[in-house]
């Protein structure tokens, strides 16, 4: 059985985001993620209230990264979301978005490393150990937090290149990989598979979520109208060989980014073709979908996140995938049902 | 007659309507930043509970697209042909 993930982005007002995770949670999507970044609405604040009107849907920030929040922060963070919900509570960590990071002149140095030891700062400080840790990045010494957290809090390491695959792998409970097309998924199994094999575990012990751009429409065409803005921040932010790949030129994503980081919206999205939405997104009518998220499957993905924007207006695309797509999977409430 | 009373009068067999109508003007109002916090934390506990197609649900649900957009609520009730609730709302 697959997991149907979504993501929900705090641009909007706190109580649309929370009336759209009720929703999920209503409909059978098992995990919900909420984006970090520093100019939309402060993650932890979004799933604090996303917790108290909800009782089974997991949740985390998907991704937050320890480029503007030092992992110390967001341990502290997720044990006391953990608190309000026990057992819900999964910590979503990544690099970070670089055109955002970029805006106030932040660079993600030492990727590797910086991830590597995050992981080990939110995981034993979330679970009430005492710290005592020189790292290449950070040093912490004696750091323990003053209350008891209930559960163990999994962490999902968010991952596009090689190396830091294959690291999601080797630390992580959980791989959200940023990709929408079985291509990309198989490719990144491949060091998904290294980086278990490292550490030793095994493949099933670990969650594979394909964190998507996706869009779902009874009409085509209102699904990729809807899509394209996401498409355009993806494209900006791809890694240059993940564009390669896709046979985008790394000057057509400069131009992209260039065109977002001073606001030329129009600039940016007018430059999307057909073959990125196609790459970069799950997107299309229903049927499309399931083709598409099928083809995640079959690859190996466990998650299926249904990330920004979900469609062209949220709540009827819920629905949508409740009621389209989900009984093509057999999914949290069908078995529940049966 | 008050809001209140006039949202009892809705047929039982409208209120699913009624309830799915508002709540999309509520979401996609480009005035949806007028929502009252208290207002949205008592419409987010109705939703959780399943309660929104219910007389309370909709007496809340209601005062919000009115708020937020009260053309477009006058002209979703008129389609359901709650005439008089749009009178009342008219007179308010």
């Amino acid at each position: 059985m697959i997991d149907f993930g979504i993501e929900f982005v705090p641009r909007d007002l706190y109580w649309k985001t929370t009336f759209y995770a009720i929703q999920a949670e209503k409909t059978g999507f098992n995990t919900l993620w909420v984006t970090d970044h520093f100019n939309n609405r402060n993650v932890y604040v979004s799933l604090a209230i996303v917790s108290a009107y909800t009782d089974k849907i997991r949740f985390g920030p998907g991704v937050t990264n320890p480029y503007m929040a030092h992992p110390i922060v967001t341990a502290q963070a997720v044990a006391t979301l953990n608190e309000i919900a026990p057992g819900r509570v999964l910590c979503g960590l990544g690099v970070g978005d670089r055109t955002t990071l970029e805006m106030v002149n932040m660079k993600p140095s030492k990727p590797l490393a910086t991830i590597r030891e995050s992981v080990r700062i939110i995981r034993e400080i979330s679970s009430g150990q005492n710290l005592e840790m020189q790292g290449k990045i950070f040093a912490v010494s004696g750091a323990k937090l003053n209350f008891r957290t209930p559960s163990k809090i999994p962490i999902f390491v968010g991952a596009q290149g090689p190396k830091m695959l294959a690291l999601a792998a080797e630390i992580g409970e959980g791989v959200l990989i940023n990709a929408s097309h079985a291509q990309d998924i198989t490719r990144a199994m491949e060091f998904i598979k290294e980086g278990v094999a490292r550490k030793g575990k095994s493949i099933e012990d670990l969650e594979v979520a394909a964190y998507t751009s996706f869009s779902i429409a009874k009409e085509q065409k209102k699904a990729v109208k809807a899509v394209i803005p996401v498409v355009a921040y993806i494209v900006a932010g791809c890694p240059e060989s993940v564009l390669q790949k896709h046979g985008i030129s790394l000057e057509t994503a400069t131009k992209i980014r260039q065109a977002i980081i001073q606001a030329r919206w129009k600039d940016a999205f007018s430059q999307i073709t057909n073959e990125m939405v196609e790459a970069f997104s799950v997107c299309g009518t229903p049927e499309i979908v399931v083709e598409k998220v099928s083809d995640l499957v079959k690859v190996g993905t466990t998650q299926v996140v249904a990330g920004s924007p979900i469609g062209p207006n949220i709540r009827k695309s819920i629905n949508m995938i409740a009621a389209e797509i989900f009984p093509h999977f057999g999914s949290e409430e069908e078995e529940k049902h049966d | 007659m008050t809001l209140e009373e006039n949202v009892r009068k809705i047929p039982s067999s409208a209120l699913e309507a009624t309830s799915e109508k508002l709540i999309d003007i509520v979401l996609n109002s480009p005035n949806a930043n007028k929502m009252p916090s208290g207002l949205a934390k008592t419409i987010l506990y109705y939703w959780q509970r399943d309660q929104l197609a219910t007389e309370i649900g909709l007496q809340r649900l209601l005062e919000a697209s009115v708020l937020v957009d009260p053309e477009k609520t006058a002209s979703v009730l008129r389609e359901l042909g709650l005439h008089e609730l749009v009178a009342v709302l008219e007179e308010s």
